[in-house]
C-alpha cells in the first residue's frame, strides 16, 4: 500500500487537503509506530469522504492530526488554503471551531457533572464574543434540531441514553458553525436499531447546516451509506480513492477487494474467497518493504516487496489506487 | 424428561422450557429474561439475535451457571436428559466447561494475561480430564492447530499480548474445544474483531461444527452474521424471543414487525449510496417493571388497540415458525392494522406514523 504520489488531489473548490501527512509515536526503546504514512487526499466543500479499513489502519489517527489532537509529524493540512500543520497558539484556537468532531462511544466523550445545556454551549461561552449573538435559544434551537426535547437541557449525561448521548455530541460539535465535522466511528457503540436514527440525522445536518463531512468507520455497509467517496487505508498508507459506486462496484485493490468479501453478506461483485488474506496484521513499528499489503496479498510480487507503489489512476476520473497489480476495473459495470 | 414426548421427532441435545431470569436491584427487579423456550439438536446452529438489553447474553450465562448468586432463575433445562439447573445446584465440576463451553466476546478478558496460552488449554484438560502436564500441553499444540493458529510450537509458549485480537480468540476456542464439548455456546464471539478477521473466525466455528457434530448457539446482535451461519434464528427482544425459525424463513418471510424493522433499519452493502434509511423509532424497552403488553407496540407501525392488553405469545409448536404478535406483517391483519395506523397518522401507542414505510410485505 503506497499512497506515496498525488494523482489523487483535485485541483478545484477544494475545502480540507492532506498532503503527504506522517504520524508517527514514540514506542519506547528508539522504536516508533508509523500511525501514518504519506497520506494524501482532499475533500471538497459540501462532500462526505469516508475513510474505512480495520483497526490499527490509522484512519482515527488522520482524524485526529487534521484537528491537531495529535501532534504532525510531517506534511500538510489544507483547510481553506492554510495551513494547519504549523499553527500554534492563537491562531490553532480561531481555526478550530471550524472543524468539530464527534466521537464513538457518545457517554464517556460527555462530561458526566455537568448539565446538556452546558455541554453543548460550552463553545458559544467560550466564543460567544467573537461569532456575534448567541443565547439560550441557540442551545434550544440545537437540542430541537438533533432530536433531544431542550426541557431535558438540566439533566446530565447519564440521564440519557447511548443514542440520545450521541445526539448532544452532535449538537455540540454543531454548536459553532463548523464547515467540517468529522465524525469518528459515531454508531459503532450503539444498538443497530438506533444507527439508522444517527445516521439519517447526520445526513439532515449536513444539508441543513451545510457541512462537509468526514466519517470514519470499519463498517463498510455504513461508509457505503453516508459517503460521496471512499478513502481505503492499510496500516498507514491509502490503497485505494473512490466515487462510492466506483469503488464497491469496481473495487481495484486486492485489499479493497478482501474486505468487501469479508462482510458477512458480501458484495455480489467481489468473489467471497478474496476475503482470504490471513488475520495477522503486521506490526507498524516495523511496517513491511514495499506495499505494506504484501505480506497478506494474494497478488504480491517481488515488485512488491521492494517497490512501494504510487497512486494511479484507474478506471473512471475519480478512481485511484496505489497498487502493482490492480484488478482490472470493468468499466462497464454499473 | 422431555416435555414434549407427543412428537415423535428425535430428542433435541438442550431444550430451554419457559426460562425465567430476574436481578434485584435497587431501582427495581429487572426482568431480563421473561419465558424463552427453544430446541437445539445435534450439529445445528441456533443463532439468537437482538439488541443489548435483549436478553440473550443473559440466557447464554444462565445455560452455562454463570449468573450472580443474587439472580432468581425459573424454568427448565435439560441437555441429553440431564436436568442442568439440578446438576448446577450439586456442584458438579466436569460437566460445565465439558460438555458445553462458551467463548465471550472479548478475548483478552478470558485470558490470563500472566499466563502462556499453551498452559491455559492444558489447565482445562489437566483438570477436567486428568491429564499429566506434558500431555496436556503436547494436546494443547494439536488443538492450537486445530483452530487454524500459524505456527502453533511457537505459540504455545506466548502470552495474549504477543498474539493479534484474532489469535487470542482462536485460543480461546481452542480452549473450549479442549474437552470435545458438544454444545458450544458463542457469545458474540467476533464483535471485538475486525471484518476480515471475523469471516476466518466464523468460518472456523462453522467448520469445526461439521466436523465434531457440535451444536452451536451463537449469539449475535448482528442479523448479517446470523444470515447464512445458522440453521435456526431466535430474534429477542425485551427478554422474549418475539419470532423464530429457520434461518432463510426469518429473513424472507418474517411475521414480526420488530424483526421487519431491524432488517429495514441496517445499512446494507447492496443499497444504493445515500439510501435513506428507515431507523426504528423511540427506545429500547425499560426491563423494570415492564407493562403488561406487547414490549415492542410503543415502537411498532402495526400496534393496535390489544397490543396494549396483555403480552402476546409465541404461536405455534417448539420447532416451527413462531412469532409473537397479534398483527404480523405480510398478513392481511397486519396490513389491515398498519393501513388503518397510517390514515390515522399515529398508533394506538401514540407513535406518529408518517408517509408510506412501514406495511408493503
Amino acid at each position: 500500500m503506497a499512497g506515496t504520489g498525488h494523482a489523487q488531489l483535485r485541483g478545484d473548490e477544494v475545502l480540507l487537503r492532506v498532503r503527504d501527512l506522517v504520524v508517527q509515536f514514540p514506542a519506547g526503546r528508539r522504536r516508533v509506530v508509523h500511525a501514518v504514512s504519506e497520506v494524501t487526499f482532499d475533500v471538497t466543500e459540501g462532500e462526505t469522504l469516508g475513510i474505512v479499513g480495520e483497526s490499527g489502519c490509522g484512519k482515527s489517527t488522520v482524524a485526529r492530526a487534521i484537528i491537531r489532537l495529535v501532534d504532525i509529524t510531517a506534511g500538510e493540512v489544507q483547510f481553506h488554503g492554510q495551513d494547519l500543520a504549523d499553527l500554534e497558539g492563537e491562531d490553532l484556537r480561531r481555526v478550530r471551531p471550524s472543524l468539530q468532531m464527534i466521537f464513538q462511544d457518545p457517554i464517556s466523550s460527555l462530561n458526566p457533572r455537568r448539565r446538556v445545556r452546558d455541554v453543548i454551549g460550552e463553545g458559544l461561552a467560550v466564543w460567544g464574543d467573537d461569532i456575534g449573538s448567541w443565547s439560550r435559544d441557540r442551545i434550544d434551537e440545537l437540542m430541537e434540531a438533533v432530536g433531544v426535547e431542550a426541557r431535558y437541557g438540566d439533566r446530565r449525561p447519564h440521564e440519557f441514553s447511548g443514542g440520545q448521548c450521541q445526539r448532544i455530541g452532535i449538537a455540540r460539535a454543531l454548536a459553532l458553525d463548523p464547515k467540517v465535522l468529522i465524525c469518528d466511528e459515531p454508531v459503532s457503540a450503539l444498538d443497530v436499531s438506533i444507527q439508522a436514527q444517527i445516521l439519517n440525522l447526520i445526513q439532515d445536518m449536513k444539508r441543513r447546516y451545510g457541512l462537509t463531512v468526514l466519517f470514519i468507520s470499519h463498517d463498510l455497509s455504513v461508509v457505503k451509506n453516508v459517503s460521496d467517496r471512499i478513502v481505503v487505508m492499510y496500516l498507514g498508507k491509502v490503497c485505494e480513492i473512490g466515487s462510492t459506486e466506483e469503488l464497491y462496484s469496481s473495487p481495484a485493490h486486492p485489499y479493497t477487494r478482501a474486505l468487501l468479501a469479508s462482510i458477512p453478506e458480501p458484495a455480489p461483485t467481489v468473489d467471497v474467497s478474496e476475503g482470504d488474506i490471513g488475520d495477522e496484521l503486521p506490526s507498524a513499528t516495523s511496517p513491511p518493504s514495499g506495499c505494506r499489503f504484501h505480506t497478506r496479498c494474494p497478488r504480491a510480487t517481488d515488485v512488491c516487496r521492494e517497490v512501494e507503489p504510487a497512486t494511479e489512476q484507474v478506471g473512471d476520473a475519480d478512481h485511484f489506487v496505489a497498487c502493482h497489480h490492480p484488478v482490472a476495473v470493468e468499466l462497464n459495470a454499473r | 424428561m422431555a416435555p414434549d414426548q407427543t412428537t415423535a421427532a428425535p430428542v433435541p441435545l438442550l431444550s430451554v422450557r419457559d426460562l425465567h431470569v430476574r436481578f434485584p436491584t435497587e431501582r427495581g427487579t429487572v426482568n431480563a429474561v421473561n419465558g424463552v423456550s427453544f430446541d437445539l439438536y445435534e450439529g445445528k446452529t441456533l443463532a439468537i439475535v437482538g439488541e443489548s438489553g435483549s436478553g440473550k447474553s443473559v440466557t447464554a450465562k444462565t445455560l452455562m451457571n454463570l449468573l450472580p448468586r443474587s439472580a432468581l432463575v425459573s424454568g427448565e433445562v435439560t441437555y441429553a436428559g440431564q436436568d442442568v439447573r439440578a446438576l448446577a445446584a450439586t456442584g458438579t465440576k466436569h460437566f460445565f466447561g465439558v460438555q458445553m463451553t462458551m467463548v465471550f466476546q472479548d478475548p483478552m478478558t478470558s485470558l490470563n494475561p500472566v499466563k502462556r496460552v499453551g498452559e491455559q488449554i492444558a489447565e482445562t484438560l489437566r483438570y477436567h480430564l486428568g491429564r499429566s502436564r506434558g500431555e496436556a500441553l503436547e494436546e494443547a499444540e494439536n488443538l492450537l492447530e486445530a483452530v487454524g493458529m500459524p505456527e502453533p510450537a511457537r505459540r504455545v509458549s506466548q502470552y495474549p499480548h504477543e498474539l493479534s485480537g484474532g489469535l487470542r480468540q482462536r485460543v480461546v476456542i481452542a480452549m473450549a474445544l479442549a474437552c470435545q464439548p458438544r454444545l458450544l455456546i458463542a457469545d458474540e464471539p467476533t464483535t471485538a474483531v475486525d471484518v476480515t478477521v471475523q469471516k476466518h473466525l466464523l468460518d472456523l466455528l462453522d467448520e469445526l461444527r461439521r466436523d465434531r457434530g457440535m451444536a452451536m448457539i451463537l449469539i449475535t446482535h448482528d442479523l448479517g452474521v446470523a444470515h447464512g451461519r445458522a440453521d435456526d434464528v431466535a430474534v429477542m427482544y425485551a427478554g422474549r424471543i418475539v419470532e423464530t425459525a429457520d434461518a432463510r424463513t426469518l429473513f424472507v418471510d418474517m411475521r414480526h414487525p420488530y424483526t421487519e424493522a431491524l432488517l429495514r433499519s441496517i445499512p446494507r452493502i447492496d443499497d444504493p449510496v445515500h439510501h435513506r434509511l428507515d431507523p426504528i423509532p423511540g427506545r429500547p424497552p425499560e426491563l423494570i417493571s415492564p407493562p403488561d403488553a406487547c414490549a415492542f407496540a410503543p415502537r411498532c407501525l402495526y400496534a393496535q388497540a390489544d397490543c396494549l392488553d396483555g403480552v402476546p405469545e409465541l404461536s405455534g409448536l417448539v420447532g416451527l415458525h413462531r412469532f409473537a404478535c397479534l398483527h404480523p406483517t405480510g398478513t392481511e391483519r397486519g396490513e389491515a392494522a398498519a393501513t388503518a395506523n397510517r390514515a390515522a397518522g399515529v398508533t394506538v401507542a401514540g407513535l406518529p406514523v408518517t408517509g408510506d414505510p412501514g406495511g408493503a410485505g
